[in-house]
């Protein structure tokens, strides 16, 4: 077989980390020799991690390659080194421990598969996978297109550094300080983003039963019209066979019925087409909102038969009106609002006419307008 | 005597009882329906037998206020009846509550659908108080929803009247994280603001979509507040050092709302500010709310039939953990979480106590994958 072309390939591997099994021989399988599960990469559109592998691997750490070990499988750290299962396995499987090329300090899990040759296109699709996750205003969010184009602008701006390793410290308190101000309206992007792609599929469901639908109740009339059309022909042979007239006339009688039974079926389908359209149309009538009303009764539309005294001689508020320490004060009680209570009890339907018989329609109005309880 | 029992079975026929929906400590309710018209109502039916002195406080309380207030955002108590041992509230029948659709992830609010509910939750809160009735316990949760739209003010088992002067009332109401600090500071008496308070962390949850102030003891719920809204001082709160229960708690500083609530407008940030103030006294009044700006600027509040409802009692049931599952805060480039750290580790560790020294390097063996 040829090599040529085996150099590079990407191999589709489950997140389980065990490959898809490749009968052709020769093929190196990757394997994982690892006990433990690496998550990430980037995801094909079935769910799948397809992981980039080539022929010439070799471990910058222990410079196995796949000639020695057919089951090599290199995967990405965090500051974008490459190494190989074991070595991962036996440098990090006790903790946090320093990259061997770098230094930076690196944990098992934060490995990740390989998905592009390059890996500076692996990092760059990293990071702005990130960005992008804050980073989701809409154009509707800002009042012009200026103030748009230099957010766009500054997105790009921090994107670059953080690719390019340009004063990293400073970028990151930029984007925390973001974040920050932004929290509310990340969420809601998000929350939006999530309602478009539900609405999305919402369409497609709907769509796909219509569809449906359509295909059984199709398939349904041609099984009625062939039944029909059997059923027909049996009876004109059966009047042929025992009526005594004009066998032209019969054909022609039968032939007029059929052509009258399918217009009739054609029609009743249109019927039900357009109801499906008018139940759509129904659900988006329109409902105004209306301006806010403060309070929506006319407790408020006329004046009080009393005025609130300063003071009152009220052995029973002794207590509050002393309230030395301000315990009642901190609390927020006001002896005023017994006093108000007391005085509205005693004067409140005064100038309202008692109700006319015990409906209960009655009752209720004294309610809306009267203070409902007794006083204590 | 026997008039009595004649009205209670002629109230008892007009309603019947369906299936079962919830139980609570003191209840079981049942979704019901009115016979002669056929509408739905919920049938809370309090189980009597259990308390040997007589009848649960909290069903007294219901009854007495519920059978007072008719408003259009308070839940409206239709009859009550007793059968045997029991006694029955025939309630309005409501189909979810503002807890529901704020766990709702797939539900976005728009500005003016806040709006709209926190209208609706003073204008009955604006009822409640004008008729001298605390709630005294607000909550997401007891704030029901009609099919309509419209939100009502429910669970009046903790609501009361407000004192006579010298007349003591208990701290212990409010749902912990709805609690104000005068609660939690052991104050007897207090007024009004109290329920401001908990529309306040309402409001705030409205916009965060997580509880505001999740405090997990009642000291850990002082502390929660003042790492929100800083430590107050007694010029801010005059008197509260004095109050029963006063620990000091060391100084949080104060950090203005506008940093958590960056995408609210200034009237929404003015009125939550006004609904959380510490001195209750300077706390904004459900009367004076209605009038704030906030409702007045900018856009209209939803009409009641616009607001987003849970599309499904199955959707949203779904626990939180499950919908909001493996979100990586700020890992280093895509991935998902395969599997808890320290889960492994643990593992591993297991491994080498019982495999011994494990082998790192392999013994080479070129016969099997010498190409062909």
């Amino acid at each position: 077989m040829s090599r040529s072309g085996s150099w590079l390939r990407g191999t589709v591997i489950r997140k389980g980390g065990n490959s898809t099994s490749s009968t052709r021989t020769g093929t190196p399988q990757i394997q994982s020799t690892s006990s433990t599960v690496f998550g990430g990469g980037v995801k094909d559109a079935s769910g799948r991690v397809s992981e980039y592998s080539s022929m010439d691997d070799t471990c910058p750490v222990c410079k196995s390659d796949r000639y020695l070990n057919p089951k090599l499988r290199l995967l990405v750290s965090a500051c974008y080194h490459k190494m190989c299962e074991s070595c991962i396995d036996r440098l990090f499987t006790l903790g946090p421990a320093p990259c061997p090329v770098c230094a930076k300090i690196l944990r098992k899990l934060a490995f990740t598969p390989q998905t592009f040759e390059d890996l500076g296109v692996e990092k760059e699709v990293a990071i702005r996978r990130r960005i992008a996750k804050e980073f989701n205003k809409r154009k509707e969010d800002f009042p012009d297109l200026r103030s748009y184009n230099d957010y766009l602008e500054m997105v790009e701006d921090i994107a670059f550094n953080l690719i390019n390793d340009i004063d990293i410290p400073e970028t990151e308190a930029r984007i925390a300080a973001y974040r920050q101000e932004n929290a509310a309206l990340i969420e809601l992007n998000v929350q939006r983003e999530e309602q478009y792609q539900k609405y999305l599929k919402e369409q497609e469901d709907a769509e796909r039963q219509e569809r449906e639908q359509r295909a059984l109740e199709l398939r349904r009339f041609e099984e009625e019209e062939r039944e029909e059309r059997e059923k027909d022909r049996r009876e004109l042979i059966d009047k042929l066979e025992t009526s005594d007239k004009d066998a032209s006339k019969l054909v022609a009688r039968s032939r007029a019925e059929a052509l009258r039974r399918a217009t009739a079926r054609t029609s009743s389908s249109t019927v039900a087409s357009s109801r499906l359209q008018r139940s759509r149309t129904a659900q988006s009538v329109v409902v105004a909102d209306v301006p806010h009303v403060p309070i929506q009764d006319d407790w408020y539309t006329y004046d009080d038969m009393f005025v609130l005294g300063d003071s009152y001689d009220d052995p029973a508020s002794e207590a509050v009106r002393r309230d030395r320490d301000g315990i009642m004060r901190a609390g927020g009680y006001r002896v005023e609002e017994a006093w108000e209570r007391a005085l509205r009890s005693a004067v409140a339907g005064l100038e309202i006419m008692p109700p006319q018989g015990l409906s209960s329609d009655d009752a209720s109005l004294a309610n809306g307008q009267d203070v409902p309880m007794a006083s204590g | 005597m026997d008039a009595v029992e004649k009205a209670n079975t002629d109230r008892q026929k007009r309603w019947a009882k369906d299936q079962k929906i919830g139980e609570g400590t003191y209840a079981v309710v049942y979704r019901g329906r009115e016979i002669a018209t056929g509408r739905k109502v919920a049938i809370k039916k309090i189980k009597v037998g259990q308390f040997k002195d007589g009848l649960d406080m909290s069903a007294i309380r219901e009854v007495k206020y519920l059978r007072e207030l008719k408003h259009a955002n308070v839940i409206e108590l239709l009859d009550v009846f007793s059968t045997k041992q029991n006694l029955n509230l025939v309630l309005e029948f409501l189909d979810t509550d503002l807890e529901l659709v704020i766990r709702d992830r797939s539900l976005v609010f728009l500005p003016t659908d806040i709006k709209s509910w926190m209208a609706m939750t003073f204008r009955g809160l604006e009822f409640c108080h004008r008729n001298f009735i605390l709630h005294r316990d607000l909550k997401p949760n007891n704030l029901l929803i009609a099919a309509n739209g419209q939100l009502k003010l429910a669970d009046f088992g903790l609501a009361r009247d407000f004192a006579d002067p010298g007349y003591k009332m208990t701290c212990q109401v409010i749902t912990r994280w709805y609690r104000p600090p005068e609660l939690l500071f052991g104050c007897r008496y207090y007024s009004t603001a109290v329920d401001i308070w908990s529309v306040g962390c309402i409001f705030a949850e409205l916009m965060l979509r997580t509880p505001y102030l999740p405090g997990e003891t009642d000291m850990d719920q002082l502390k929660t507040i003042f790492r929100a809204l800083g430590t107050p001082t007694e010029e801010e709160w005059p008197g509260h050092t004095k109050l029963p229960d006063y620990v000091p708690l060391g100084n949080f500083p104060k950090t203005p709302l506008r940093d958590l609530f960056s995408a609210a407008s200034p009237e929404c940030i003015s009125l939550l500010t006004k609904c959380l103030i510490y001195e209750p006294r300077r706390r904004i009044s459900a009367r004076d709310a209605l009038k704030h700006p906030y409702f007045m600027t900018g856009a209209y509040p939803t009409h009641p039939s616009k607001l987003p409802k849970p599309a499904s009692k199955a959707s949203s049931n779904l626990p939180l953990e499950e919908l909001d599952g493996n979100a990586e805060p700020n890992g280093n480039g895509p991935g998902v979480k395969a599997n808890a750290p320290n889960k492994l580790k643990r593992k591993l560790s297991s491994d080498d106590v019982n495999g011994g020294s494990r082998s790192i390097a392999r013994k080479l063996d070129f016969t099997q994958h010498r190409q062909p």
